[in-house]
């Protein structure tokens, strides 16, 4: 475990150095490797990389003790999972590289719209320059007064208001859904309703009059839209999520064990 | 901690052989039917159509990282690339992830070699936008109003932004294909799409669509489960109605959560 906990000083330094060069070199191995055998390589280490995650998940728990709930992986689950972190750490870069790469030409070219790329570059900037600085020199109130402007007063307004546009969108669409052309849509407009009136204290005010309790009881809006909602809606959503679990399970072997052929188009490493 | 109790054990190890063995029975020469697939099939009508009005196509594989959901998905949006490069249309891949952006410019890249047309692969057409969510949705809302696509196929892991996507792809009057297990954002698609598919037909697109041995069998392997669970489901309601212990007795409350727990998963984010 001694090799998984975080590094300080000379050591960390010696740790990035040695992960660097263990990955290049790994790169350069498998550029040696000839072309028939790196298709076996990769399903190999993709196998490996599976099995410890099912291993982890089936393998039988401790059932008292310190390590209830854990088997002897369960300890290497989070330096595991942390290894893809750091490659979507990396990854970043190929993204910021896409997005620059995109906007950059536009820019040079002065293609259509350039002005909104010169913003998206800027914006970038503008977030970035304070978020380094704040996180080199603490102290410093300028930087967080920035960052704070750029990143709160800025995008997380922004954000918020992307949000809400969801709001009209919802209206939009529903008044395109509700519109009873067909059987389908009419009983989609029905139990909308009631589901609408029931979750709100007006429409449960219109049969507020009948008795709580006994048959009519079941004809209160409220018992209605919980009736839909519980019984009819609840099933129908846990069916299509068996099947997608069933799905997912499929997905998972077939990538798991190298299966997979024809999706991606595959061609020869 | 999620792990594995003594049935979900035996359960999922069944379950899994019986989806290999489908495969290999699959790869010997055993073809399983596929029913029609009518969100697939207008697949063609799309690009078709993109392809007529001289517009690009816009793809999406949505929030998630590179997990089982989003590469289903990208093996779909690879489908449709091989459709696009066929008919001569330009498809658009904004992207949330970053570490996406290899992977899915390799795929697409194969899809246009395969097709015959590495000529119209343009790298910059698969491009990262970014990873927050809003960011990422009102980036895609600016590319289909500017471009003013005439098909979106979106498929993948969705949130909220997935009503703000459709919605702006429908005021352009883009024919839509959607598909996503995430079962909150289903009816969104299904009010503002021409097309949506839904549950396991989201995994079973690749099969369809290519009509490999290894998927088809694989589709029916999952059928297969389906109807072992469902029997399952049938055999223990009975018996329980019947108020025989048995299956109270196999199962206790954490066998069954932990079998929810792998099959209904809870979905994240808003």
């Amino acid at each position: 475990m001694g090799l998984f906990v975080p590094q300080s000083g000379p050591l960390l330094w010696l740790f990035i150095v040695g992960a660097l060069l263990f990955g290049g070199l790994c790169l350069f191995l498998l550029t040696l490797a000839p072309p028939r055998a790196r298709k076996p390589l990769i399903a190999a280490v993709t196998f490996l990389a599976g099995l410890f995650f099912a291993a982890e998940f089936f393998w039988p728990v401790a059932t008292s003790g310190d390590n209830i709930g854990k088997n002897f992986l369960t300890p290497y689950l989070k330096p595991v999972s942390d290894m893809t972190t750091v490659l979507q750490a990396f990854a970043l870069g190929v993204g910021i590289y896409s997005l620059l790469n995109v906007h950059l030409r536009a820019i040079a070219r002065r293609r259509q719209g350039w002005g909104f790329s010169v913003v998206l570059v800027g914006s970038i900037l503008a977030i970035a320059v304070p978020a380094l600085w704040k996180e080199y020199d603490r102290e410093n109130t300028v930087a967080r007064g920035l960052y704070t402007l750029a990143y709160d007063g800025g995008f997380n307004a922004l954000n918020a208001a992307m949000f809400s546009i969801v709001a009209f969108y919802i209206v939009s669409a529903a008044y395109r859904a509700f519109r009873a052309r067909s059987v389908e849509a009419t009983i989609l407009l029905c139990s909308a309703l009631v589901v609408i009136l029931g979750q709100i204290a007006v429409g449960q005010a219109l049969t507020s009059w009948l008795p709580a309790e006994g048959f009519a009881a079941n004809f209160r809006l409220e018992i209605l839209r919980n009736w839909i909602l519980t019984r009819v809606n609840a099933p129908a959503v846990l069916a299509i999520e068996l099947g997608i679990g069933i799905g997912a399970l499929a997905t998972s072997l077939r990538l798991w064990l190298s299966l997979e052929q024809g999706s991606y188009f595959e061609e020869e490493v | 901690m999620e792990h594995a109790t003594g049935p979900t054990r035996w359960i999922l190890l069944t379950f899994s052989i019986i989806i290999v063995w489908q495969v290999i029975r699959a790869q010997r020469g055993h073809r399983p039917f596929i029913r029609r697939i009518p969100g697939l099939t207008a697949i063609d009508e799309a690009v078709g159509r993109a392809v007529e009005m001289g517009r690009p196509i816009l793809s999406s594989v949505g929030l998630g990282g590179i997990d089982i959901v989003t590469l289903q998905a990208l093996a779909i949006v690879t489908n449709v690339a091989a459709v696009a490069a066929r008919f001569g249309s330009r498809l658009l891949l904004p992207v949330r992830n970053a570490a996406l952006v290899p992977v899915a410019e390799d795929a697409i890249r194969n899809a246009y070699n395969a097709a015959g047309r590495p000529d119209a692969f343009h790298e910059e057409d698969i491009l990262f936008l970014s990873g927050e969510q809003f960011a990422y949705a009102a980036g895609i809302a600016g590319i289909i109003q500017r471009e003013r696509v005439a098909a979106t196929f979106l498929f993948g892991t969705f949130f909220a932004e997935s009503l703000i996507i459709a919605e702006n792809a429908n005021q352009v009057g883009a024919i839509q294909v959607a598909g996503t297990p995430s079962t909150t954002q289903i009816p969104f698609f299904i009010v503002s799409c021409d097309y949506v598919i839904i549950g396991d037909e989201f995994y079973g697109a690749t099969a369809y669509l290519t009509r490999q041995p290894t998927l088809m069998g694989s589709l029916a392997g999952q059928d297969l489960v389906k109807g072992l669970l469902l029997a399952l489901i049938l055999v223990g309601a009975v018996l329980l109605t019947a108020n025989v212990p048995v299956v109270r007795n196999l199962f206790s409350d954490r066998d069954l959560a932990s079998l929810a727990a792998y099959f209904l998963p809870t979905p994240e984010g808003r």
